[in-house]
């Protein structure tokens, strides 16, 4: 088989889990949902109040299970980090709002236009717009900079927290809130999550799928590879809904579950999830794969995409079906300025760095 | 038969961007493309090149103060375990 059709299929697996875990409960549109899961989990861990969305989704549990074991058994876990870890902290913050103002990161983008939300081709359009910025900065030496190896407990700190998120889910202490009402209330049952969640990780850490790397990649070197994957998560859920979900097939921008139809904000929101993506390298998925296989900077954007989410509903910027509110346009504005700064001033410096050297060196000859 | 070819890794996307403009400056043949599974489990970017170029490129490299990760000369490798290689498939 070759490379593309590999892609394709490991985004096929993705897309499927997809299908058959909005069969089984999940909320509409919502089989697989990278930062509404995270939102979730900071819903469930208190950070936030919003009692419709609460609950320690098991598939984040078992796609961080999922990688780590693999990445552990196939020699790819290796414990690294200390590339501007704030600076990720903080496009992980932003990303968060953004992608809560569309209501979707990236993989649900994808999900969403499977089952005919064509609010979900306003986004891709803004996701696509935001890469192409990122990639400009790319171009003109944004780096957040090489990362190090550290000590080997770093790695493990993560897969730690998905084991102490495990407990919790099993136990239910009193501390940990579950939604009785609203999609937080609403999923496949536990095991299955959890099945499903893991061979998704392994698929994601095999793969290397990554949503803004296939955008990024066919506009930076013109390399189809990873976009492939996209198509698979594609079509394979589009194959899953016709076959499990047929009647919650919805084509068109209005009724859809999870989703509202402001399109300057649908399109804005995932202009920042890809802006912020191209700069992390990564999107929310692609981060929490490498937060399993042991890189600490894709830990602490996580952690940014969780207190991101946590202030989302706390400041009320976090959209729903009726809309955007006010906070959440306001947010997402101040997110792009404030993300197009930090890019800015990245490559400034890595300009002065730059010709200091060369001036150093034409100081020696 | 395993076909030989050449690859560069990088510690950043950034710095194979810096790369493939100094080798097309000076005429050296060069792609950028996703860095090959084997290599890494990360998404970046490497370069594929000539391996007839290899010291052409270090010294350049060394002149110019270029920075790459490591130079890779890889073949096809096939592992016994049979389990490991389905997931690498």
């Amino acid at each position: 088989m070759n490379s593309k059709k590999k892609m394709f299929m490991y985004g096929g697996v993705i897309g499927l889990a997809a299908a058959i875990l909005m069969k089984f409960g999940n909320p509409g549109n919502m089989g697989m949902c990278i930062a509404c899961f995270w939102r979730d989990i900071a819903g469930a861990l208190g950070l936030h109040r919003a009692a419709v969305v609460q609950y320690i989704r098991p598939e984040i549990i078992g796609i961080v299970f999922g990688a780590f074991i693999v990445s552990y058994l196939t020699g790819d876990f290796k414990t690294r980090g200390g590339s501007s870890p704030l600076t990720r902290f903080i496009l992980g913050f932003f990303l968060m709002i953004g992608a809560l103002v569309f209501l979707g990161c990236p993989l649900r983008m994808i999900i969403r236009l499977a089952n005919g939300d064509l609010n979900a081709l306003v986004a891709l359009a803004g996701y696509i717009v935001g890469i192409f910025i990122g990639v400009q900065f790319l171009k003109k030496g944004y780096t957040l900079g090489k990362n190090y190896e550290q000590a080997k407990i770093a790695g493990f700190l993560f897969p730690i927290f998905a084991l102490v998120l495990l407990i919790f889910l099993v136990i239910k202490p009193a501390f940990i809130l579950f939604s009785t009402e609203g999609p937080g209330s609403m999923g496949a049952p536990v095991i299955l999550s959890l099945i499903l969640g893991g061979v998704v990780g392994v698929a994601l850490q095999r793969s290397r799928i990554c949503t803004a790397g296939g955008i990024r990649d066919m506009i930076l070197i013109k390399d189809s590879h990873f976009l492939w994957g996209i198509l698979g998560i594609f079509a394979f859920t589009l194959i899953g809904n016709l076959i499990l979900n047929f009647e919650k097939i919805n084509i068109g921008f209005v009724g859809q579950p999870i989703g509202h139809n402001d399109f300057l904000f649908n399109f804005l929101g995932m202009a920042l999830v890809g802006l912020c993506s191209v700069l992390l390298g990564g999107c929310p998925i692609r981060q929490t794969i490498l937060a399993s296989q042991g890189d600490t900077d894709a830990g602490v954007t996580v952690f940014g995409l969780i207190v991101g989410a946590a202030f989302a509903h706390n400041f009320g910027m976090a959209a729903s079906g009726n809309g955007v509110p006010t906070n959440g346009k306001i947010g997402v504005i101040i997110g792009i300025v404030f993300v197009l700064i930090i890019a800015y001033s990245v490559v400034a410096d890595q300009k002065n760095k730059a010709t200091k050297k060369s001036k150093e060196v034409s100081a020696n000859v | 038969m395993s076909e030989k070819y050449c690859v560069i890794t990088f510690d950043t996307v950034q710095q194979s961007l810096v790369f493939e403009k100094h080798l097309i400056e000076n005429e050296i043949a060069v792609k950028l493309m996703p860095v090959p599974r084997q290599l890494s489990s990360s998404c970046g970017t490497a370069a594929y090149v000539d391996c007839k170029d290899k010291e052409k490129i270090q010294s350049l490299c060394k002149e110019s103060s270029i920075l790459f990760d490591e130079f890779h000369e890889l073949y096809q490798d096939k592992k016994n375990m049979w389990f490991l290689n389905h997931l690498k498939k």
